[in-house]
């Protein structure tokens, strides 16, 4: 136990000290692990919408853990105020146990009226983005998504339509006009299939991403032999199955996330007998290991084995092994899924605060000050996942998709994802 | 036909049986007829032929590969009457109910979510099951043990919830029965989510999947056989109950008027508690089954099957127990022939569309009947 403790603290530390400073403002961190910072201008909060419900719990759980050990490791201060995570400020916009857009509108409108609030990280799912990005950019609040992905949130006239005000609306993963040719560029090449079958939740994400996907595929010079949808209320996914397997793919691609289907839509496979034919997925069913309760691995179970996953992030990283240390000793979990992109996004925003509050912002304008510092796009930021900036659209520069495998033995042999490898589109 | 409302059993039931056999072989025959050259069609079309070119090779051609996709027809045709049959023994409960005291009951697809949970209580929990089953005489213990322990819990409950909420508002305006049906739906799905949370919870399946009988290239399931005839045989015992016990002519007199059925004699408290009983015992057949056939079960479960199941009893014409069996299955070939040509995208919008034709063409149903001033 001590040891552990030890071993903690040690981690924590060192992150402490190669965590977040901007190359704008490079003066040291106020404050190392635990310490406590100067807090004289009072205390603020970062508010969280995540959903919380069903299968997205195993989704979002890594993201505020994430969120949660940066303030931490910021010794809870930055630029003289005192900032937190009340649990008071952490959303829940899933209901019936699925992410729901009028719920995270709802949920962003009480989080603009909370004027301790000055920046918000969230949500998982595009379709909430897009209910939300209205909301918070009329409002003029910071707004960091750990896991969006649908390119229409950030560029060309949906964007434009969602905003009325300058731009407030940052991520830092990258988006799925790469993450789909990612998947398909893996399936294609390096496990060598020449046709596949895709089925989609009918939503936005996951039908941008399998379209996406489907174009890339195409483009490889492989058949796409149906592209068909199934909303997340089909009872019988058996017959899509069957009609799969009469087309013979030699992959599967699903676009959606477990919550709409994903692990249903496999069993149904390995139903019909399309058990030993890769199944692969978005950053939707990289949601945890098969011990995490709802998780895509854990629904899945046995015919998990062939699975494979996307995440719209690098997938390994120069601190990677320092992180994963540290967020197992608070939290006695693997850090996975986007838990890094949670951490990232706090990263920003106390990155933002800190240069807001360097120009000493009267209370009410420090909302603003901190929606501006945020959305620079000189600002280099030195984040846990490499360092990155954002485009005049809130997108990051870091244009990187990792692809992972199943690892069946891990995690007390109920599976768990094994980083493969990673794709980097801006070179 | 079966009416609930028709006070006499009909005559000659050996030539009646016969005769719908007949109609039920000749109309899953034309089904799969049909679903086959649609294959073809499809197949011809996605490999760009013009749609006069792919609608003639639909009618002609009878090469091998053309016989392959008869294969798959009959392996679709399969899925359809299992998940027809689903739905059917879901929709028994909502047209007998509506039949007798003319209420949609709303909680009945809540009521065969539960029957789903009980049946994994019972196979995982009881009898610690987590894979399949291979030998014949465990696995039959084991699916009469789960319907024989769902089936009983969950009827009663819906007897109760009857004598609880519905009884007191039996002559209450009708919309006030209505909304305290969405009421209970409500309590039951959040019964079902404070207990077992809100994820897919799974199901052990433990009727062997890989139980297939090869057909022309494709396989057939023997699953969904056994649902399908698990499922026939409910239905027809219910018919015979209906239709050949004393407590089946009680439920038809005073489905037919209940002021004079009482004055006959008629226990009218008893009768209904009846029809909520066997609808309850139906629903949680249907709850076993649905575990065997797809491996998990989730809180909210009943609000979609049960919105299929009550457009089938609608489909069929509520208040008659054939319709609904009928409605059931035309559902189930409706989403399958959407699956299987891979346009399920459009399942829903077909159903519904179906649906409201049938409801623009023949308001009461395919064989309901005007009630008259009962309506």
């Amino acid at each position: 136990m001590k040891l552990h403790r030890l071993g903690a603290l040690a981690a924590v530390s060192a992150l402490a000290f190669a965590a977040c400073s901007s190359s704008g403002a490079s003066t040291a961190p106020s404050s190392g692990g635990g310490g406590g910072g100067d807090t004289s201008k009072g205390t603020v909060k970062i508010a969280v919408d995540l959903p919380f419900q069903g299968s997205e719990k195993a989704t979002s759980d890594p993201i505020l853990n994430g969120i949660r050990l940066a303030v931490k490791d910021a010794g809870g201060a930055v630029g003289g105020y005192a900032v937190t995570v009340p649990d008071s400020a952490v959303y829940d916009d899933s209901i019936n146990g699925a992410h729901d857009p009028q719920t995270g509108a709802n949920n962003m409108t009480k989080i603009v009226a909370d004027p301790d609030v000055i920046a918000d990280i969230g949500p998982v799912n595009s379709n909430v983005g897009k209910a939300q990005i209205p909301v918070s950019n009329a409002a003029g609040l910071l707004q960091c998504s750990p896991s969006n992905t649908s390119p229409g949130l950030t560029t060309g006239d949906a964007a434009a339509q969602l905003r009325t005000k300058p731009n407030n609306y940052i991520r830092v993963v990258t988006t799925d006009d790469v993450q789909g040719p990612a998947a398909s560029q893996y399936i294609h090449d390096v496990l060598k299939k020449n046709s596949v079958y895709i089925i989609d939740d009918t939503e936005t994400f996951g039908k941008g991403v399998a379209d996406a996907f489907e174009a890339d595929f195409k483009s490889r010079g492989g058949t796409v032999v149906k592209h068909d949808g199934a909303p997340k209320t089909t009872q019988d996914y058996v017959s899509i199955m069957t009609a799969a397997k009469a087309l013979n793919p030699e992959a599967i691609y699903f676009g959606g996330v477990t919550a709409t289907g994903g692990a249903r839509i496999l069993l149904a496979a390995s139903q019909v007998g399309l058990g030993d034919v890769p199944y692969v997925g978005p950053d939707g069913i990289n949601d945890g290991t098969g011990e995490t309760k709802d998780s895509f691995l854990n629904l899945a179970g046995a015919a998990g084995k062939n699975a494979f996953s996307t995440l719209a992030g690098p997938g390994t990283f120069e601190k990677k092994d320092a992180f994963d240390a540290a967020y197992k000793a608070e939290y006695g979990t693997d850090a996975t899924g986007y838990a890094g992109q949670g951490y990232a996004c706090a990263q920003v925003v106390l990155d933002a605060l800190k240069r807001a509050a360097a120009t000493n912002p009267a209370k009410d304008a420090l909302k603003e000050a901190v929606r501006v510092a945020g959305t620079d796009t000189t600002v280099k930021y030195d984040t846990i996942v490499g360092s990155i900036s954002f485009d005049a659209n809130g997108d990051t520069s870091q244009k990187i998709v990792s692809i992972y495998s199943v690892d069946t033995a891990a995690a007390n042999g109920k599976g768990d994802w094994k980083f493969a490898t990673q794709v980097d589109y801006a070179k | 036909m079966t009416a609930l409302a028709s006070p006499v059993a009909a005559p000659n039931a050996v030539a009646r049986a016969v005769r719908v056999t007949l109609y039920v072989v000749v109309a899953v025959a034309l089904y799969a007829v049909v679903l086959w050259r649609a294959l073809v069609f499809n197949s011809e079309l996605a490999s760009g032929n013009s749609v006069v070119g792919a609608l003639g090779a639909a009618l002609s051609r009878t090469d091998d590969a053309a016989m392959t996709f008869l294969g798959q027809s009959l392996q679709q045709t399969v899925n359809a009457l299992s998940i027809g049959a689903i739905y059917a023994l879901i929709a028994l409960g909502y047209t007998m109910v509506y039949g007798i005291i003319e209420l949609i009951n709303f909680a009945h697809g809540d009521i065969f979510m539960l029957g789903a949970f009980l049946s994994v209580v019972f196979l995982g929990g009881i009898t610690g099951q987590t894979g399949s089953v291979t030998s014949i005489i465990p696995l039959i213990l084991l699916l009469i043990g789960a319907m024989l322990f769902t089936m009983p819990i969950i009827g009663l409950l819906n007897v109760g919830i009857e004598r609880a909420v519905y009884r007191p508002l039996r002559h209450a305006p009708r919309l006030a029965p209505l909304i305290t049906a969405i009421g209970v739906s409500f309590i039951l799905q959040n019964v079902a989510l404070t207990l077992a949370g809100s994820g897919d919870r799974s199901s052990p399946q433990i009727f062997p999947l890989e139980w297939q009988i090869p057909f022309g290239g494709a396989s057939v399931s023997v699953l969904s056989i056994f649902i399908f005839i698990l499922s026939v045989g409910l239905m027809l015992s219910l018919q015979l109950f209906v239709n050949r016990s004393r407590l089946g002519r009680a439920m038809r007199a005073t489905a037919q008027d209940q002021e004079a059925s009482a004055l006959m004699g008629v226990d009218l408290n008893q009768t209904i508690s009846l029809t909520f009983l066997l609808g309850g015992m139906l629903a949680a057949a249907a709850g076993v089954v649905w575990g065997l056939r797809f491996g998990f079960v989730r809180f909210d479960l009943g609000f979609n099957s049960g919105l299929k199941a009550f457009t089938a009893a609608v489909l069929g014409g509520i208040g008659n127990i054939t319709g609904a069996t009928l409605g059931g299955f035309i559902i189930g070939f409706i989403e399958n022939f959407a699956a299987a040509l891979g346009f399920s995208r459009w399942s829903e919008f077909l159903v519904f569309m179906i649906l409201t034709l049938v409801l623009i063409f023949r308001p009461t149903g395919i064989l309901g009947q005007h009630s008259g001033d009962r309506a």
